[in-house]
């Protein structure tokens, strides 16, 4: 019999069925390789069942609780943002109007650039019927940033500055963000990025999404999305959400939100 | 009759839906396991802390996508197999930028342990595991010191249950050579006699064979040399 190592783990294991135990039995005798194999690994296995386990020391989890606690209450940040909308801040009403202008001022030289309508049109089909209705952004596609690196404090500016051009789009419909300009990508990638954020189940139901960002999260690669979420079909939308996504598992590495002012 | 205890996977998704506290209650049903699973792989308390927050990390940031096709425990210890190989590599790189080329030893020896209420035994025996070479190292821990079943060490590890088997059989042959343990056979009328030392063919477990699998060639590969 050649030697019979694939069986040499379960003989040491004791897991060996009744045939095979009989047939490496008949077989150590007469071999000095084997039967030395034997002989090593059972003392091996006896030493390491010898182990035992020790008490984790203390505070080695705690970093780790920690970082959840900072991550749920950004979680519920998102949430509590939402409850803000509700109860209608005003000093954030006034920031947000002056981001506005500025926002609809570039959005009003950028309107004539041909690239971006080429853009949009590569993006989604429906774009040019949502461009119709006041304060809906259509969505053109995946904007490639990726040698940019965003902080939280760039997130908000994110969100600020889509609730800015929601505003915009609100007193101009059929107009094109100004940030439409940095698409180039295909719909394959689109698509791609698109069930990522999906996937992480940061979206709610009635969000729509206005713009997605191939970028960096603090040195993170990460997809950005941006969606307004409306109070019902058909009206304005009145917040802003965006949600960073790490591009490698989907999972959520950070949220902002930001309510868009009225009228 | 109190409740039986919450699945792994019903915590996670309670984490998911808003439940806080499930996720501590991950750490803490997990953390010794996963403790102890470090310091077996890494042999220094230190790294051993750190493996632990690095996988405990990963498993916060990809929880979200964690679908329960696996089961969590088996996740868990991927994770943190992984997260002990990352610091393995991190630290084999370190010191080599701190040092001069004249004092490079040809061959590392292996790091002491430094948790201090090990018994001098368990001492002995996780510095030879030390010189195990880490794929192998990772599948006898899980199989002999954690006692898991050889299809979850496949599943953990990501290899078929035939290289599991190799793995253990080389991997304990190699830990018991580093613990200097020697090699005669048990039965005294053997007819090929000893081994000759350094390992003629068929002879020594270390010396490589030519029939051997490709992936279980490590051990053999002059990392635990007699």
């Amino acid at each position: 019999m050649s030697h019979p190592e694939d069986l040499l783990a379960d003989y040491v294991g004791g897991t060996l069925d009744e045939r095979e135990r009989a047939a490496v039995d008949a077989h150590l005798p007469g071999c000095a390789r084997c039967s030395a194999e034997v002989r090593q690994a059972e003392a091996a296995r006896a030493a390491l069942s010898e182990l035992e386990d020790v008490p984790v020391p203390f505070g080695v989890t705690g970093p780790v609780l920690a970082e959840a606690g900072r991550r749920f209450e950004r979680r519920r940040g998102v949430a509590w943002g939402r409850f803000q909308w509700a109860a209608g801040l005003a000093a954030a009403a006034a920031f947000v109007l002056v981001v506005a202008l500025n926002v609809g001022g570039e959005d009003a030289q950028n309107a004539a650039a041909p690239e971006r309508t080429t853009a949009v049109a590569g993006g989604t089909g429906a774009a040019g019927a949502e461009a119709a209705t006041p304060g809906v952004i259509p969505f053109a596609g995946l904007e490639r940033q990726t040698d940019v690196n965003y902080d939280e404090a760039g997130i908000r500016a994110v969100a600020s500055e889509a609730a800015g051009a929601v505003v915009a789009a609100e007193d101009a419909p059929g107009t094109q963000a100004a940030f439409a300009s940095t698409v180039q990508d295909s719909k394959e990638r689109t698509s791609l990025a698109r069930e990522c954020v999906d996937q992480s189940g940061v979206r709610g139901p009635d969000d729509v999404l206005i713009r997605l960002i191939e970028a960096q999260f603090e040195g993170t690669p990460a997809f950005i999305g941006v969606y307004s979420e409306g109070p019902g079909a058909g009206q304005t939308p009145d917040h802003i959400v965006v949600f960073v996504i790490a591009k490698d598992d989907c999972s959520i590495l950070s949220t902002a939100s930001q309510r868009i002012p009225s009228g | 009759m109190p409740d039986p205890p919450a699945r792994d996977e019903d915590l996670v998704r309670r984490y998911l839906s808003g439940d806080r506290a499930a996720f501590a209650a991950l750490v803490e049903r997990h953390e010794r396991r996963v403790y102890n699973l470090a310091l077996r792989m890494t042999g220094r308390e230190e790294d051993a802390r750190d493996a632990t927050q690095d996988a405990f990390l990963t498993v916060l940031r990809k929880l979200s996508s964690f679908r329960g096709e696996a089961a969590f425990t088996t996740w868990l210890h991927r994770v943190t197999v992984n997260a002990c190989y990352d610091l393995l590599r991190k630290r084999q790189r370190a010191p080599l930028l701190e040092r001069g080329e004249d004092d490079l030893p040809a061959l590392e020896p292996p790091p002491a342990p430094d948790h201090a209420d090990a018994s001098s035994l368990s001492m002995d025996v996780q510095r030879a595991l030390m010189q195990v070479p880490e794929d192998f190292r990772a599948v006898m821990i899980l199989h002999d010191v954690h006692d898991l079943r050889q299809e979850e060490v496949a599943a953990i590890v990501g290899v078929p249950i035939g290289t599991v088997k190799s793995r253990l059989h080389r991997g304990r042959i190699a830990l018991a050579r580093a613990m200097g343990i020697e090699q005669q056979g048990r039965f005294s009328e053997d007819p090929e006699g000893p081994p000759a030392p350094g390992g003629s063919p068929g002879g020594a477990p270390g010396a490589s064979r030519s029939g051997e699998r490709a992936d279980a060639a490590g051990p053999s590969e002059g990392t635990v040399s007699p």
